[in-house]
């Protein structure tokens, strides 16, 4: 019993340096906003749309604010008046008054709530679509340069950051202020002498929180950092169950754990402890307030220069008064870090578009194909090339096959055709017309890709065939589907076309997710073809089945392969030899066999492409 | 709930000393109107200032006892429940690492995960917070109740009646607005989801032009989860101010009555003052009510999801017939083996029978889904067969300790899974003794020993999120040499060659001919079925060719097909290294 008893007095407190210690001066937001006006005025340019309703809603505020003094100070005067004294007549009338600033007070509060939230998830609401818009305007060179995770965190975390705070932080706040500034005035009109007592804990409170925060402050970071290195442990072994199991490594992986577990133990219960005392110390100060109160105010009482009423008032009052103080620090705190939420969300917005309308000068209705690549080179950072001096010619219809080693520049080559980046030097031409004076738009709509990754929507196998063309009836997607050999996998699916389909498509194969994919371009009709050819195992028999839907594909239309496999090389009218940038051979795969150069070295086997990627 | 209780039994002492000490904190609290309305009525009322000095030199002191109780009480319900959080933890790792991996799999490494991370630490605040305030708010409630009664039974009937009122209201409210709120969180998700897939397509969305289409959905979403959001907060607001409004009308009826009692002599001043008081605190606390019960039901959900997987059925069997310690040849026996997943009732493999001989080299084709890596995936028992016998050297494999049999076994699965730590932590994984020669030979072996010595840090890069990202190839090959580092008789490649470009893949199968070990190897490529003794061909769970390449060629169309399909190729097959 007695050594159950005195355990928890022999966890190791864990060793913090000074160091450590000075970087934790109290509670300090994570984040800080860099312009805090800048970021304040565009918050509130939104916030404008209501004015109106804001400042009801303000006006609320104010309201309740009075009411919730008024509320203590009358029941002050009850007492004095009428229970201690024996007042006359008024009582019912004076009850009746309580009464509705009761009721009044919770009238407002209610109203200023239902109203501030309106306007605040109407606000988030119009920054989030002004957000998700302006994406799609950004130039595709902001999503290389960005993780994908930190852009959506902007999406959703720090708008629903800045959606909170506005929910009730930014009214509370307000309030908070009022009934502070009312509470302190009242209580200095009715009796200075008690005021100044209350005021005594405030340093206290000050020193405590800055005490206690100091310490919390690291071992928070502390127990944060074990938690990590636990959950990263247990996901890691979970997610490797299956060597864990093969390898009979469960003992190691329990005792491993077990280390782990330990370590979060130690730091998880000073941490607990001490941010425990928070409360208790903002408790024993009010208590203390409130031992004050009444002693001193006893005193006072009985020598006449207070009455009873005002007892009970400042003893309500002082825990009034604490607790918005306390409010305050943390409404604070989370208003700061929605000010720095939103600062991360403007930043976005101020991203430059991809164009502007007036660039887009020429408009194809129609388009043959016929694609120029004259003198071309670009270059993602300055001064170092991914392609230079690029000039080749396409027919409409024909089929051009793209060839080299990874890293070459074919995914740039084709990037620069789609427009998601435009040449440094030269220019490429489709039908005749610069593409750089053709809309992104206008010039995309004439071109449909396959890539080697197909990416899938959540939603069913139609929708997502659909998303080639939105205006298809069912008989076209299924038509689609036929021709890219997609209908017979698709109807023994359960569901079949309105089997739902999760992002990512799993459930699927990879290799029918490319048949969706090819049926997905089908359905669209391009006039210009882009094919990344699959470099991944997937089956022969799926491999067999996507080549002839590929070729239904790419009949009549203008395409350029990806191409990984002899077979589809060997079709093309057209084969393309990147080199580290250049494009080093062109020509029919007789042509080039022919001529004896890389291509030629590379067919029969003498060089290898990705061995020469990895030995150079 | 009991089973997760039962885990607080060990630190019980710690855990009734935070209650002992969260009492009296609690009982101070309860005191305090007393004593002041004892300065009031003996006190001001006679104006006696050595009873106000008192009862004032008592409350100060009570307050600091209070606040040593709260700290005291603090540290022991932290004690308590970290130690609570620890057992759980571990008491529940231990239990998923004894699955079998059937069961493992049944329920998901990602839900085991959650299970094991945000559930126990929602379990542990729990047990926190209810050491500490969670169960001072009800007993403040009762108290003030119960006190205000003792002080002045007419006046305290008051609170009696309103507050069982307001806690029904409150829990009403809750119940209301907790569906409202799941409701927000699933349009959360949706909307999210939304943006997700919108990033992740991105270029997609730019070729097919479907950035209005996209937008629109986006608005749809967004406009619903506005309207849900506005709803479930809304709902959520009405609950304190309607709450305030009845306790405030309880409060007009206690002056009003108390008046009354005053005039009539039944009450005092101080008494009435003390109602007062008490029911102020009521609010306050009653206030903290609608949050406690949300956590409250929280942490239920979490601790159901931990119990079930507590009490989940499912003991290995120790079987210990097999000779753990002869060596072993590496001799496999399949025989009517018939094979279909826990809860599945699609046949995965049907009537497979055949026997390879120690040393042979396998490899196994067939389309996606044919069934090869179930075939495979029996043999060390990471599934049982659902008929037929399997023999390891004419050992049943069922007759063999797990240990005995997967140690004879290295096993290379589809799915690259290496773990955070340097090169050689993670090829020495399953053998942590190993010594640095052997590392560095298993490592030749799996021709990854150049690469590695090009590293920064040679064998000792860090893997993984801080460290080096290895190529898909030279993943491949490092998982390739964690197996080959046991010296396994038998060894299984599930297609763990894929990302090999042709001349590594060669010089990998010719170390493997030297190792001697019998090997099966699942494979899409006939340039790596040439060299094996023994071809198997499946399709559709079924065994359809069984022997070599020349046999095949001359026996099985579906093998010519894939034959001429790649004849050639391997040549230009380029490989996506990164």
């Amino acid at each position: 019993m007695f050594k159950t008893f005195v355990e928890p007095f022999k966890h190791p407190y864990p060793e913090m340096d000074e160091a450590a210690l000075a970087k934790y001066p109290g509670k300090r937001p994570k984040v800080r906003a860099k312009n805090w006006s800048g970021t304040l005025l565009r918050i509130w340019k939104y916030l404008a749309n209501r004015k109106a309703k804001l400042s009801l809603v303000l006006f609320m505020v104010v309201i309740s604010s009075v009411l919730a003094l008024l509320g203590p100070y009358l029941i002050g005067i009850a007492v004095d008046d009428f229970i201690e004294g024996v007042g006359g007549s008024p009582w019912m009338l004076f009850l009746a008054g309580l009464g509705l600033i009761y009721a009044g007070s919770s009238l407002s509060t209610w109203l200023q709530n239902i109203w501030m939230i309106e306007i605040a998830q109407e606000t988030v609401y119009r920054m989030r679509m002004d957000l998700f818009q302006h994406l799609h305007k950004l130039p595709i060179p902001f999503f290389g340069k960005r993780q994908q995770g930190e852009i959506m965190s902007r999406l959703t975390n720090d708008i629903d950051n800045v959606s909170s705070t506005l929910n009730s932080s930014a009214i509370q706040i307000f309030s908070s202020v009022l009934t502070l500034i009312g509470t302190v005035g009242v209580m200095l009109y009715l009796s200075p002498i008690l005021t100044l007592l209350t005021f005594v804990i405030v340093p206290l409170m000050v020193l405590g929180m800055r005490w206690i925060t100091r310490r919390t402050g690291p071992l928070y970071k502390e127990r944060q950092k074990n938690m990590g290195e636990l959950n990263g442990y247990i996901e890691e072994t979970l997610s490797g169950q299956r060597i864990v199991t093969l390898f009979s490594q469960e003992q190691r992986v329990i005792t491993e754990f077990r280390q782990r577990n330990e370590a979060i133990r130690q730091a998880g219960f000073w941490a607990q402890t001490i941010s425990g005392t928070i409360p208790k110390l903002m408790n024993a100060l009010n208590n203390l307030s409130f031992a004050l109160v009444a002693g001193v105010g006893g005193f006072l009482a009985i020598r006449g220069t207070i009455t009873i009423g005002v007892i009970i008032v400042f003893v309500e009052y002082s825990r009034q008064f604490t607790r918005p103080l306390n409010d305050l620090a943390n409404q604070w705190n989370s208003l700061l870090s929605a000010i720095a939420g939103a600062e991360r969300v403007f930043e976005v917005m101020d991203e430059e578009i991809e164009e502007r309308s007036d660039s887009a000068s020429v408009k194809l209705e129609k388009m043959q194909g016929a694609v120029v690549f004259d003198d071309v080179a670009f270059a993602y950072d300055e001064g170092r090339d991914t392609l230079s001096g690029i000039s080749f010619e396409a027919k409409p219809g024909e089929m051009v096959a793209l060839v080299g080693p990874t890293g070459a520049g074919k995914t740039t080559l084709i990037q620069l055709l789609s427009r998601f980046y435009d040449p440094v030097k030269g220019r490429i031409t489709v039908d005749g017309t610069d593409i750089t004076s053709i809309s992104h738009e206008n010039l995309r709509s004439h071109m449909a890709f396959v890539l080697q990754d197909t990416f899938l929507f959540k939603g069913t196998i139609r929708e997502n065939i659909r998303f080639g063309r939105l205006d298809a009836t069912d008989e076209e997607v299924e038509d689609a589907s036929r021709l890219a050999n997609a209908h017979s996998f698709i109807m023994r699916l359960p569901g079949g076309y309105d089997k739902v389909l999760d992002t990512g498509g799993s459930g699927i194969s990879q290799g029918q997710r490319q048949l969706l994919a090819i049926a997905r371009a089908i359905l669209a009709g391009p006039n210009i073809l882009v094919l990344d050819e699959a470099t991944s195992s997937i089956d022969t028999v799926t491999e067999i089945k996507i080549q002839e839907g590929l070729q239904r594909l790419m009949q009549g239309r203008t395409s350029f392969v990806i191409a990984h496999r002899l077979n589809t090389i060997r079709k093309a009218d057209k084969i393309l030899v990147l080199k580290q940038g250049h494009l080093i051979e062109q020509g029919s795969h007789d042509e080039l066999l022919e001529k004896g150069g890389f291509y030629s070295d590379l067919y029969h086997g003498h060089l290898s492409m990705n061995g020469e990627e990895e030995h150079v | 709930m009991a089973t997760i209780l039962s885990f607080l039994k060990k630190y019980r002492v710690a855990a009734i000393s935070a209650i002992c000490m969260m009492l009296i904190e609690l009982s101070v609290e309860l005191i305090q109107p007393i004593l002041i309305s004892k300065i009031i009525d003996d006190g001001i009322a006679h104006d006696n200032i050595s009873v106000v000095w008192l009862w004032g030199g008592v409350l100060a002191l009570s307050a600091l006892l209070a606040f040593g109780a709260g700290v005291a009480s603090s540290f022991f319900a932290s004690h308590a429940s970290q130690g609570f959080g620890y057992d759980l933890r571990d008491k529940l790792y231990a239990k998923v690492e004894s699955f079998t991996y059937a069961v493992f799999n049944k329920f998901q490494a990602s839900s085991l995960i959650t299970r094991l991370t945000g559930d126990i630490t929602q379990l542990q605040e729990m047990v926190f917070m209810s050491l500490r305030f969670a169960t001072r708010v009800p007993l403040l409630v009762t108290g003030s109740m119960i006190m205000a009664l003792v002080v002045n039974f007419k006046l305290g009937l008051m609170l009696v009646v309103t507050v069982p009122l307001l806690v029904w209201f409150v829990t009403w409210m809750l119940k209301k607005t907790s569906a409202k709120f799941r409701e927000v969180q699933a349009g959360m998700d949706t909307v999210n989801g939304v943006i997700q897939e919108n990033l992740t397509g991105m270029r997609l969305i730019r070729i097919f032009v479907r950035m209005g289409h996209e937008t629109e959905r986006f608005k749809r979403r967004s406009g619903e989860l506005m309207q849900g959001t506005v709803t479930a907060l809304r709902l959520t607001e009405t609950t304190m101010p309607l709450l305030l409004l009845v306790m405030n009308a309880s409060v007009i009826a206690i002056l009003w009555f108390g008046r009354i009692d005053i005039v009539s002599g039944n009450a005092s001043t101080g008494e009435v003052v003390a109602v007062l008081n008490y029911s102020f605190r009521t609010i306050g606390a009653l206030s903290a009510l609608s949050w406690i019960m949300s956590s409250y039901s929280r942490a239920a959900a979490s601790g159901l999801r931990v119990i079930e997987v507590l009490e989940t059925e499912d003991t290995q069997s120790t079987n210990s017939v097999g000779h753990a310690d002869s060596e072993r040849l590496g001799e496999v026996e399949y025989k009517n083996v018939h094979f279909r997943y826990p809860d599945g009732d699609i046949s995965v493999l049907e009537d497979i029978s055949f026997k390879i001989l120690p040393k042979q080299r396998v490899a196994i084709m067939g389309a996606t889904g044919s069934g090869k890596s179930s075939l495979v995936g029996l043999l060390p028992r990471l599934y049982e067969a659902t008929e037929g016998v399997i023999r390891i050297d004419g050992v049943k494999i069922t007759d063999m300790e797990y240990t005995v049999l997967r140690e004879a076994i290295g096993y290379v699965p589809q799915e690259v899974i290496l773990f955070s730590g340097t090169v050689k932590d993670n090829i020495a994984w399953g053998v942590p003794e190993a010594g640095m020669e052997q590392i560095i030979q298993a490592a030749k072996q799996a021709q990854i020993h150049e690469t590695i010595e090009s590293l920064p840090k040679g064998y000792e890069t860090m893997l993984g999120q801080r460290g080096v990202n290895l190529s898909g190839g030279q993943k491949q090959r490092l998982s390739i040499a964690r197996a080959l580092i046991r010296k396994p008789a038998i060894l299984v490649l599930d297609d763990s060659t894929s990302a090999l470009d042709v001349r590594t893949e060669a010089a990998l199968l010719q170390a493997l001919t030297e190792l001697e070990c019998t090997t099966f190897i699942i494979t899409q490529k006939i340039s790596s079925t040439t060299s094996a003794d023994v071809i198997l061909l499946l399709d559709e769970g079924r065994l359809i060719a069984n022997g070599t390449h020349e046999e095949l060629m001359a026996s099985s169309e579906l093998y010519r097909k894939i034959y001429e399909s790649q004849h050639g190729e391997g040549i230009l097959h380029v490989q996506d290294i990164r």
